[in-house]
Order: structure tokens, then C-alpha cells, then sequence
């Protein structure tokens, strides 16, 4: 098992260098970062567009932005003062060694504007993930054991129609009804947007209670198709020979369901949770733009749209590296469920 | 079976009605039924009775769709940021709600009349207020004016902007309260200086041990300002604070704190503000503004100098051939309804704008008025152009060269619907309009980046723009700023040199004399409507949603809350 880690661990870092060449490559078509950068509303003038190309490094080949990005430029002489003349060493120290750069358009570090997003990205994702995860078991389990029941049949139509909806559309939906129609008709309605209320501060209540509208309205995309991947995978378990054992031995219904055939059933479901689980970590890009929380995916979009390639690459190999080790995380767990798989 | 059913949905209605009650006591951002925010109704300059419970904090919540960059005013780019530096820093002079200025850190705004200006406009000397003081107490000085000015144009920092402070030569100070400005050249929009300074006693130290001001935590975290608030908390992606400063050297604020939530969305800013969990809001849509309006949300336009904006590619290497034309241009401009569009689809909040300068009346003299929608006398003017339709497909021709021309924008979803409608329109006169949509990083990207406008690929490109407001100044049009392999950076994307235009912005420019400026701009007003070389497709003013609760707003188009202090919450 150390061994099969090991060997996942670097066939991962030669992954991510892959990657991480060709998103820069991606990156450097996205636009011109400094086109926006004028006072107020202008455009930047053609002086300060030099300057700052010039400043920010953007006037190199593509080869040794990237090679900066990656390694630094601590070891080499940088023109600091724009005379055309480089007079000392670099500061940057890559991303190799921890330093994710500066955003080009907020100027602070990167790796500290990731670190400020990413409890508020979990704290949402992770509540709706487990709610998906929770209620998806109840009703997939339930579905698959009454199959054909008018409550399969009405869960599996109302399961369809809440898959069948874009987010944006059920949170705006959510924020109208419950936020807007709510208070116009005299009823306690939910806030609009935001992670807590400024008159009362940001107490764990205010967050939880915030937290409603962004988290239901995630939660019923995605448990439509967790509950459908149990439904259909408990169905398949649910008739095979070890589950007819079982139950001719006189074991309770009970264990059958929730020992046997749950534990069989878990291996394509936990598939799909492992390779879901990194992508917490990016945030939900349009229910976070619309519930105007703070987390991952806003700062993504926001960057993005600005051509940021330091936030921009930051985010995507965060992600990247996330996705690696979920995945041989997924494989240890695989081991764990089901006895007959080995690594050695 | 059914029972299982009924169940279920019971629970799911009492799960949902559990859910939207029992967020506290009240609901979160429910204004208290006798609002406690009120100042007490027999005498509010009465001091409360002794046992009177303390008066709970007036918060006013202000939503912004684009969170601000930076705090510091050195960095500042995009108007979000410049316009949350009025919160808690100051402006050497403010502009009232009529645009116009008044001395503020001076004690009056220099002109040549008082000496402030010399004859020749190369010295302009500033007198500040002696009470001014940074919200630390110490005392705002002529040295942080030199300090701002230093840091501004130091290689060493990469601010985003070294305008206009690159135009100064020199700073003297001759003691505390004296500033005086040296140039090379006349300065006429000396008015776009001072727009926020930074305090030397706190940076000077900050560049003493950096070599640059890039990482100073005072950018992010300007715990001493000078405005009528004080920085408090800044949240990236969440919310900004500032709350009231105690120091302040003028009228002390009533409302006690701002809170600045970021909200990205049109659509969620529109609810915040129906449901009352947003006193402000700005930039909204106008199609929002029938259901603010209904949820009692005031509506008010401010002119920014912003007008979206038609700008024509007339370039002998770049433009299709019938660009080159000034009668073909007319058409064009005479094909467009932009008066009805405005009208149906901007909701009559704003109207077609006749000059680039429709927001600067004195500069707009005599005003110009937009071409009218006129497709009979657009046709005319393409027959005798030659532009005839020759081959019966619907799309004129000339010389076997068909009438075909590309229209650019950014993704903006009102310009696309611009687009939709002048393809049509241009089609029922005979010209066929291929629209492109980019990003705006994209679209804005420079010749060197091969961006589609600056290379010389739109035959007409949109976006919205306006003179350096309220100063006239305009610079996109002089030929020195084509872009090219040796001027990369040029801003002309448009590739117009015309040589009378291109003197008369040099000359502008330098005049100090706002009559003999005004002269100036009103022949470069009529060259750009008597060439059509700029064609305006709606005012762009400054849209705000002003909540019921907020009493005292005056906004300004250039410096928004210069009465800040005076807003107050009902």
C-alpha cells in the first residue's frame, strides 16, 4: 500500500507540472490584465500601460513568466526601477516553494487571498455536500427497497424536475420567494444575500441562518443525482445471491439492508464522492455570485474576467493537487469497502 | 402508502416554515418596529434622560456589484475604488451636486485672479486649511501633498496610474500650509489632482524600509484617514466597514457606520434592495427600476460624463473602403433608431446624447444635437455615395465589393441587444453588420496583444467613455496615438488622424482660460459631428437605488459622497 501511494504521489507531480503548463498556456490568451486598469471608469493610457507591463513582468516571453511563476525569480537580477537596467534580485520565490505570486490586480498575495476564501467555500460546500449525502442515502435507499411505489415514483418525478433546473435559477427562485415574497406577504422570511446581517455582526446563528438559501439551493441539484446513482446501485446489490443468503439465514432486515447491501452498494457512490470532494475546495461559481458569499468560485470569476493569471492558476492548481490526493484518498477507501481489492 | 406521502409533505412544509422562522427573534434585517435608530423625538439636541437605553448604532448598507482593488489612492484603478476612498479619505476640493467644485483641504481654489495660477500656468500654488488633520490627529500638511506626488510617480511603485501627476515638475513647500506646483507645460486639468492623499508620517517609513510603498498594509488596511469615516474591517468578497471618525476636522457624520456588502449579481442586488436588506445600490439595470420604484427605492441619474459610445474606424489601411466616406459614416448614423431604443428598451431613463461632451453643458455650447432617425435620407446619402445594390441580394455593393462591416463590443447583454437592432436597421437600408462580442479584457487588449480593436479589426467598436470629467480633456484622437509596432501602447484604436482635430486637442489642453478652452472644445464638438467620427448611443450617467430608511443623499458625478457626513437614517 506504501509503495502504491508513493508511485500515485509521483505520477501526480508530473501531472500537475503537465497541467500547470498548460492552463499558463491557457492563461496568457485570456486578455490583456492591465486593458482595465484606468482610473475610475477609463481605460489604462497608453503610458501606464507600458509602465505597468513593464512592472509586472508581463513584457517577458511567455517561457520565463512561467519559469518565474514556477521557480522564482529570487535568483535572478530584475530592472526594479524601470531605467532598462536590472539592478537586483528578484523577490518571488515560485510556486515550488510555496509562494502561489501577487495578484496582478489587488497586488497582495495570492496564497492569502486563497486562505481568506477557502473556510468560507467549505463551510458551504461541505454543509450542503453532507445534507446531499445524507438525504440522497434516506431516499435512495428508500426508493430502491419500494421501488415502483407511488412514493418512488412521486420522489424519482420531483428528483428529475429539481436535476432538470439550473442553479442560478433555483436560487434566484429561492431568494424571490423566500426572501422577497416572504416579507412582502408579512411572513419571517430569509435573507437575500451575504453571510450575516451588519446590525447584529457575524455570529455563528447569523452565518447558519445565511447559509439557508445558498445550501438548499445546491443541495437539491445535487442530491437529485446522488439519490439516483443509491437508488439504482442499491437495486443492483439488492438482488444478488449473498443478499438471498442472508436473508434465508434469518438475519434482520435491518443488517441485510443496512450491513450487506449498503456497504456493496457504497463502491460506485463513493466513486462519485471522491471525485467531487476536491472540487469543494473551487467553490460554486454561480450560487456563490448570486448569494454574494465570499468563497472560492467568486474569486475565481472575479480574476478570471480580469485576466489575473496569478489567482487564476493558484485556484486551478489548488484544485489540480486536491484532485490527486482525493483520488488515491478514494483508492485506500476502495481497499477498506471491499476486501478483494489489493495495491501490492 | 398514502399516509407515507401525506407524511412527507408535511414535513417538507413544516420543514421549510420551521426554516424562515427561526432566525432569531425577528427576522435578521427586519428594521425594529419603533425604530431605535430614530433620534429621540422631543429634542435631539437634548441630552438622554439617564435611564434612556443607549440608541442603537444607525448601520447603513451599501451594495457593491464590484469590489474595490485597493484603499489606497495611489493604486486605486476602476470607480469602485476611488469612489470608497471618499468614506475615509479626502479630495484637496469636492464638487457639489451641480458638478462643481468647492475648496475643501484649500482654502480656495486657485485661479489666476487670486494668484493661485501665474500668467504663464506653469506655477499653481495651493493654500490649505489650517485645521485639517489626519483622523490620528496629526496634522495634514503640505508635505503629505509632496509625498503623494513623490510616491505617485516613483518608478519603484506600480501604481496603476501616474495621471496627472506625472504633469508636475516640482513640489515646493515653503511651510506647512503652502503648496506650490511647477510644469513644464500649462496644465488646463490641474481640477483631476488631489483626489485622495497619503499620509507621509505614516508611509515615509513604510518606503524607508521597503524601497516600495506595493506592499505597505496601509493600502488594504488605511487605518488613518481623513474623511468622515475610518476604516474598520475589510472582508475580500464579503463586506467593508468604515465606521464614523471621531477626529474628523469637519461636521462629524450621523450615521454611524457603512457597511459595503459586495454583491456581484444585478439581480440579487435588486432583491437585496426590495427586501430591505440594502439601503443602497447603484449601477442597476434599468429594467430593474419599475420594481425598486414599487418597493419604494428612489431612483436617481447623476451625470458621470459617461455616454455609450459609437466610435468609427476611419483608417485608409484598416477601414472598409465606405468608412473612409463622412456621407456613408451619416448614414450609418442616420440609419440607427437609437431615440426608440433608448426608449423601449432603457426604459426612457436615458436619452440619445448628441455630443461626447452632453454631460459638460459649458463645454456642450452650442449643443449638439444627435442625427435623426432618418432611413429615407440614409439611403439617399448611400446612392450618391455609389453604394448601390446592384446585384439584388439585399446588400449594396460598389466596384463588385459588397457593403459588409464589423461591429465590436464587449458581452455587456443590453450592447448585444444594440447590436441586434442596428443589424437590422443597417440591413433595411443595405448594409450588412456582422456583430462580435468579446470580454472586456479581451476586447480592451492592446496591439500587442492582438486585442480586435486596438489591431484594427472593428470598423465600429462601442463601449462607454467620457472625458476626463468634468474636466473636457480628450486624447484618444490624436494621431500620435495610433496604434503600431513602434507605439504599441497608442489608444487610437480607432486610427483617425486629422490633422485640424489633432491641433485643437494639443491646443485645449494647455488653455487655462475656461472660455478660451470652451472655444476650444465646442470646434473639436463639431468636427466630431460634422465628420462623424463619434456617435452617441445613450447617456451613461451614474444609476443609484437610494433605500426608503436614508435621508440627506446629495450625490455628485465626480465625487460621489462629498456629503456624506450630512446622510442620516430615517
Amino acid at each position: 500500500m506504501f509503495q502504491f501511494v508513493i508511485r500515485r504521489l509521483l505520477q501526480g507531480v508530473v501531472l500537475l507540472l503537465i497541467l500547470s503548463i498548460a492552463l499558463f498556456l491557457l492563461m496568457m490568451n485570456l486578455g490583456d490584465p492591465i486593458a482595465t486598469m484606468g482610473s475610475g471608469r477609463a481605460l489604462t493610457r497608453p503610458e501606464d500601460r507600458a509602465r505597468l507591463t513593464r512592472q509586472l513582468g508581463l513584457d517577458k516571453p511567455i517561457a520565463v513568466q512561467y519559469l518565474y511563476w514556477l521557480a522564482g525569480n529570487d535568483w535572478t537580477k530584475v530592472d526594479s526601477d524601470g531605467d532598462g537596467v536590472p539592478d537586483k534580485n528578484g523577490t518571488r520565490v515560485g510556486i515550488v516553494r510555496g509562494d502561489f505570486g501577487t495578484s496582478l490586480v489587488t497586488r497582495k498575495p495570492v496564497s492569502e487571498m486563497i486562505g481568506e476564501r477557502i473556510p468560507n467555500t467549505l463551510i458551504l460546500m461541505v454543509a450542503s455536500e453532507i445534507i446531499t449525502i445524507v438525504f440522497a442515502l434516506v431516499i435512495g435507499i428508500y426508493s430502491a427497497l419500494r421501488q415502483y411505489s407511488v412514493l418512488d415514483n412521486f420522489l424519482t418525478t420531483l428528483l428529475f424536475i429539481g436535476y432538470s433546473m439550473p442553479v442560478f435559477f433555483v436560487s434566484l427562485m429561492s431568494m424571490y420567494i423566500f426572501a422577497v415574497l416572504f416579507k412582502k406577504w408579512g411572513l419571517p422570511y430569509l435573507p437575500t444575500v451575504g453571510m450575516f446581517d451588519p446590525q447584529i455582526g457575524k455570529t455563528l446563528t447569523q452565518v447558519l441562518w445565511h447559509m439557508v438559501l445558498p445550501v438548499t439551493s445546491l443541495s437539491v441539484i445535487y442530491f437529485a443525482a446522488y439519490s439516483r446513482y443509491i437508488r439504482s446501485t442499491m437495486l443492483e446489490v439488492m438482488s444478488q445471491d449473498y443478499i438471498r443468503t442472508a436473508r434465508s439465514k434469518g438475519l434482520p432486515r435491518r443488517q441485510v439492508v443496512y450491513v450487506h447491501a449498503l456497504k456493496n452498494a457504497a463502491l460506485p457512490i463513493v466513486t462519485v464522492i471522491g471525485l467531487d470532494l476536491p472540487f469543494l475546495l473551487g467553490g460554486a461559481v454561480v450560487t456563490e455570485r448570486i448569494f454574494a458569499w465570499p468563497g472560492m468560485g467568486r474569486l475565481f470569476l472575479d480574476h478570471l474576467s480580469r485576466a489575473d493569471v496569478s489567482v487564476v492558476m493558484g485556484i486551478l492548481m489548488l484544485v489540480a493537487v486536491a484532485v490527486v490526493i482525493f483520488q488515491i484518498i478514494t483508492d485506500i477507501f476502495y481497499a477498506w469497502l471491499d476486501p478483494r481489492i489489493r495495491y501490492n | 402508502m398514502k399516509r407515507n406521502l401525506y407524511v412527507l409533505l408535511s414535513l417538507g412544509v413544516l420543514a421549510s416554515m420551521v426554516l424562515a422562522a427561526c432566525g432569531g427573534g425577528q427576522p435578521a434585517t427586519e428594521a425594529p418596529a419603533a425604530n431605535p435608530t430614530e433620534p429621540p423625538v422631543s429634542n435631539a439636541t437634548e441630552p438622554p434622560a439617564a435611564t434612556e437605553a443607549p440608541a442603537e448604532k444607525k448601520v447603513a448598507t451599501f451594495i457593491w456589484t464590484q469590489e474595490f482593488t485597493t484603499l489606497s489612492p495611489l493604486y486605486a484603478s476602476g470607480w469602485f475604488t476611488t469612489t470608497t476612498q471618499q468614506f475615509w479619505n479626502c479630495w484637496a476640493w469636492l464638487y457639489d451636486d451641480k458638478n462643481v467644485p468647492y475648496p475643501y483641504l484649500v482654502t480656495e481654489l486657485p485661479t489666476i485672479d487670486n494668484g493661485g495660477i501665474s500668467a504663464d500656468g506653469l506655477t499653481i500654488t495651493m493654500h490649505l486649511r489650517d485645521d485639517i488633520k489626519w483622523s490620528d490627529n496629526e496634522p495634514i500638511t503640505s508635505e503629505d501633498f509632496r509625498f503623494t506626488w513623490a510616491m505617485t510617480v516613483d518608478p519603484k511603485n506600480t501604481v496603476n496610474t501616474t495621471y496627472p501627476y506625472d504633469q508636475i515638475t516640482a513640489i515646493e513647500t515653503p511651510d506647512p500650509q503652502t503648496v506650490v506646483m511647477k510644469f513644464d507645460t500649462p496644465l488646463a486639468a490641474w481640477l483631476t489632482l488631489w483626489k485622495g492623499l497619503a499620509p507621509a508620517h505614516i508611509l515615509q517609513p513604510v518606503y524607508d524600509a521597503d524601497g516600495t510603498l506595493d506592499n505597505a498594509e496601509w493600502n488594504n488596511k488605511p487605518t488613518v484617514g481623513c474623511g468622515a469615516y475610518n476604516f474598520a474591517e475589510w472582508e475580500s468578497g464579503s463586506f467593508a466597514r468604515f465606521v464614523r471618525n471621531d477626529n474628523y476636522f469637519d461636521t462629524p457624520a450621523k450615521i454611524d457606520e457603512i457597511f459595503i456588502r459586495f454583491v456581484p449579481d444585478d439581480t440579487a442586488q435588486t432583491a437585496a434592495l426590495v427586501a430591505g436588506d440594502a439601503d443602497l445600490g447603484l449601477f442597476v439595470p434599468y429594467s430593474e427600476t419599475p420594481k425598486l420604484k414599487d418597493a419604494g427605492v428612489t431612483i436617481t441619474t447623476e451625470p458621470s460624463g459617461y455616454n455609450e459610445s459609437w466610435f468609427f474606424q476611419v483608417s485608409e489601411d484598416h477601414s472598409f473602403p465606405a468608412m473612409l466616406d463622412v456621407n456613408v459614416r451619416k448614414a450609418i448614423a442616420m440609419s440607427i433608431d437609437f431615440a426608440s431604443f433608448d426608449r423601449d428598451v432603457n426604459l426612457g431613463v436615458v436619452q440619445v446624447p448628441g455630443s461626447f461632451w452632453d454631460a459638460l453643458p459649458f463645454y456642450n455650447d452650442p449643443a449638439i444635437q444627435p442625427y435623426p432617425h432618418d432611413p429615407e435620407g440614409a439611403k439617399a446619402l448611400l446612392d450618391a455615395a455609389g453604394w448601390k445594390d446592384s446585384n439584388g441580394d439585399g446588400t449594396r455593393d460598389k466596384d463588385g465589393v459588397e457593403f459588409v462591416i464589423q461591429h465590436g463590443t464587449t458581452t455587456r447583454e443590453v450592447r448585444q441587444e444594440l447590436q441586434a437592432v442596428a443589424q437590422q436597421q443597417l440591413a433595411a437600408v443595405g448594409i450588412k453588420l456582422e456583430i462580435l462580442n468579446y470580454d472586456a479584457d479581451l476586447f480592451f487588449s492592446g496591439y500587442a496583444d492582438k486585442g480586435p480593436a486596438y489591431s484594427g479589426e472593428l470598423d465600429i467598436q462601442e463601449w462607454s467613455d467620457a472625458p476626463a470629467f468634468p474636466d473636457p480633456d480628450i486624447y484618444y484622437w490624436l494621431c500620435s496615438e495610433i496604434p503600431s509596432d513602434a507605439n504599441p501602447t497608442g489608444s487610437n484604436s480607432f486610427y483617425v488622424c486629422d490633422e485640424e482635430l489633432d491641433a485643437l486637442i494639443q491646443l485645449q489642453v494647455t488653455q487655462l482660460d475656461p472660455a478660451e478652452r470652451q472655444k476650444t472644445i465646442s470646434k473639436i464638438n463639431q468636427i466630431f459631428h460634422d465628420k462623424v467620427y463619434w456617435v452617441g448611443a445613450w447617456q451613461d450617467p451614474d444609476v443609484w437605488a437610494v433605500g426608503p430608511r436614508l435621508s440627506g443623499v446629495k450625490f455628485s458625478g465626480v465625487s460621489p459622497f462629498f456629503n456624506i457626513a450630512e446622510w442620516d437614517i430615517k
